[in-house]
């Protein structure tokens, strides 16, 4: 009976009601758009620097995440391979060589970071071979794999040499010149402009090492990275450094983090907007409703039956909003994550940020979650002053009320 | 068996500096049965003394005093409790919920009662064609006449089969043969369920149905007579 009661006391006013109720609407569809696109483009943000770099685990000598430099090679790269292996989490992995140095053409320098890989290994690890938009990848030593970035600009074509620099193991200055076969572009400008790739045998030889510098590891899921981390340290032990994603770039974790307390920020908006018009519907329904109140009053209602009605009657209009913006949120939400949205007048703030142009929004179960739960929250919320308020009369003053 | 007892009732409205005095030390003893009249013109304190007697006002002094409780010092909630299972009210103007129907109105306070729902349904049944009004049970009030609206009213203050029903003014907003056959339903109620009745008016018809009548003038009782 209260429930059929608060339902057609809703209806009463139809065109009040249905502003609050868009109202929520907007604001449950917008907040929708709003957190799955910001999730989808920090999902593709670190996606895209695992897959384009930094892989889920790496492994290096103890101290090579603060001093980046040749002399810390993996001395013993045997018993880590081996240990690698033994791991069954491990879907592949890859060696690479790394070291700083300087890329000249004919017309330009510039400071890089020399990658040297095993270019079949290297294929499901990274994603750099499908990102060649000229040339080939890199197969044989001689040959080098630049960004059209960095090719822009060392005015460099296809075919041309480049003479690469970098300190050896013995600090001597080494060059050698490479031809350049392919060339890439990847949704990350930052990296773009700084990486180049060569096999890791021509790395080797130009730093004089018969060692590696690191182990890039692709796990079959990347919710096992802390258990293989574990697993990896406890075997190999203490001369190795065994850094998961978040550990190798720390910043995107720092932005997910800043994210997270940002979001709630957005609810706030949008519940203190949708709150103030809760309070201003519910408050002219009591006082118009006032006579009514008094009568039941009188005929026995307590103060607490009439509270929970005005505060069902709210709690229903958010549940009724939230559920109506979570499916016009839905039909817009499921070809957007098929399609994606091209923010191409961001293009270059996306680019920097590494997260691609288009964007795929994700909803996640918590979203979900916040999203039914925090309207038909606001909306109780919204309730209580007038509720109250409905308490307070005394019925013989209610029943008074014209 | 008394049902209400007034000792020196006592009610003054205060409008900024002005008292107003709307009831002054009434005293006064209802028994079980009676089918009572209270008269008396405009701002005599009838409505007043009915708020009083329903526990739906306090007073400014005095006592009221229901089947030998004090009501003037009990808890809201305790209040309530007793209007839901002792008392019911018929208004002036109806004041029938506008968003339920008929059957609905008369229900409300079964529900309160939490009487299961089949029981309810019987209950509530029963009453409307004891009223003649069955056939609306499904309409709203908006879509029924005057006369038949106070009936609903009526099925509902007496659908819990309370001690005591107070009416205020109930024949008002009714031409006189709607108010007859309302004073009729009343009267069957009071000599069929031994239901209490006292009722606020200065319709002559009621007045003359009377069983006890009681005039009001200035807040105090003008005269008290037992007609039948």
């Amino acid at each position: 009976m209260i429930l059929k009661l608060a339902w057609r006391n809703i209806w009463r006013n139809k065109r009040r009601t249905l502003v609050v109720l868009i109202s929520i609407i907007v604001s449950v569809v917008v907040l929708m758009l709003l957190d799955t696109l910001s999730i989808g483009m920090l999902k593709q943000m670190l996606d895209n620097q695992i897959s384009l770099h930094i892989s889920h685990i790496q492994i290096h000598k103890n101290g090579y995440k603060d001093d980046k430099t040749v002399k810390n090679y993996i001395s013993d790269e045997l018993t880590v391979e081996k240990t690698i292996k033994e791991i069954e989490e491990v879907k592949s992995y890859s060696k690479r060589v790394i070291s700083y140095g300087l890329i000249n053409s004919a017309y330009n320098s510039s400071g890089i970071i020399i990658v040297g890989i095993q270019p079949d290994k290297e294929k499901s690890i990274t994603i750099i071979s499908n990102l060649i938009i000229e040339g080939k990848y890199i197969e044989r030593n001689g040959e080098i794999l630049i960004s059209k970035k960095l090719a822009q600009k060392l005015k460099t074509e296809i075919g041309d040499k480049l003479v690469l620099m970098a300190s050896d193991i013995d600090g001597n200055v080494a060059s050698e010149v490479f031809r350049v076969v392919g060339i890439f572009e990847s949704p990350h400008s930052e990296f773009d402009k700084t990486h180049i790739y060569i096999t890791i045998s021509d790395a080797q030889r130009m730093l004089k090492i018969d060692k590696i510098i690191e182990f890039a590891l692709i796990l079959k899921d990347q919710k096992y990275v802390n258990v293989v981390k574990e697993k990896i340290s406890k075997k190999i032990g203490n001369p190795y450094e065994v850094l998961t994603y978040a550990e190798v770039v720390p910043f995107i974790g720092i932005i997910i983090d800043m994210y997270k307390q940002l979001i709630w920020i957005y609810y706030l908006i949008f519940g203190v907007a949708v709150v103030f018009g809760i309070i201003n519907i519910m408050l002219m329904s009591v006082f118009e409703r006032m006579r009514e109140f008094g009568v039941l009053k009188a005929i026995g209602m307590k103060n607490k039956n009439i509270f929970s009605l005005i505060v069902l009657e709210s709690f229903i209009i958010g549940v009724l909003g939230t559920v109506i913006g979570i499916i016009i949120g839905f039909a817009l939400y499921i070809p957007l994550s098929k399609y994606g949205i091209d923010l191409g007048i961001f293009a270059e703030s996306l680019a920097w940020f590494g997260s691609g142009r288009v964007i795929y929004p994700v909803l996640t179960w918590f979203t979900l979650f916040l999203l039914f739960v925090t309207m038909p929250f606001i909306a109780i919320l919204g309730a209580i002053y007038p509720a109250l308020k409905s308490t307070k009369f005394e019925p013989v003053e209610a029943l008074k009320h014209i | 068996m008394k049902i209400i007892t007034t000792e020196n009732l006592t009610k003054i409205y205060t409008d900024g500096k002005v008292e107003v005095i709307a009831l002054k030390n009434v005293n006064l003893e209802i028994h079980s049965g009676e089918f009572i009249v209270v008269a008396g013109p405009s701002g005599s304190g009838k409505t007043t003394l009915l708020n009083l007697i329903g526990g739906l006002d306090k007073p400014t002094d005095g006592k009221v005093y229901f089947e030998g409780k004090d009501i003037t010092t009990i808890k809201r909630d305790e209040l309530a409790d007793l209007r839901l299972k002792k008392i019911g009210f018929i208004f002036q103007a109806y004041n029938l919920i506008p968003v339920l129907t008929v059957f609905e109105n008369v229900e409300i306070p079964l529900v309160l009662l939490k009487v299961d729902e089949k029981r309810r349904r019987e209950m509530v049944m029963e009453i409307l064609t004891k009223l003649g009004i069955s056939e609306l049970a499904n309409k709203r009030p908006n879509e029924i006449s005057g006369g038949q609206q106070q009936r609903v009213a009526v099925a509902r203050a007496i659908i819990t089969n309370p001690t005591l029903v107070l009416a205020d003014e109930p024949t008002a907003h009714l031409d006189s043969k709607t108010g007859g056959m309302l004073i009729d339903i009343m009267q069957k109620m009071n000599s069929e369920r031994k239901i209490t009745f006292v009722i606020c008016s200065h319709d002559p018809q009621v007045i003359q149905r009377a069983g006890r009548l009681i005039r009001l003038r200035d807040g105090m009782i003008e005269d008290d007579k037992k007609l039948w």
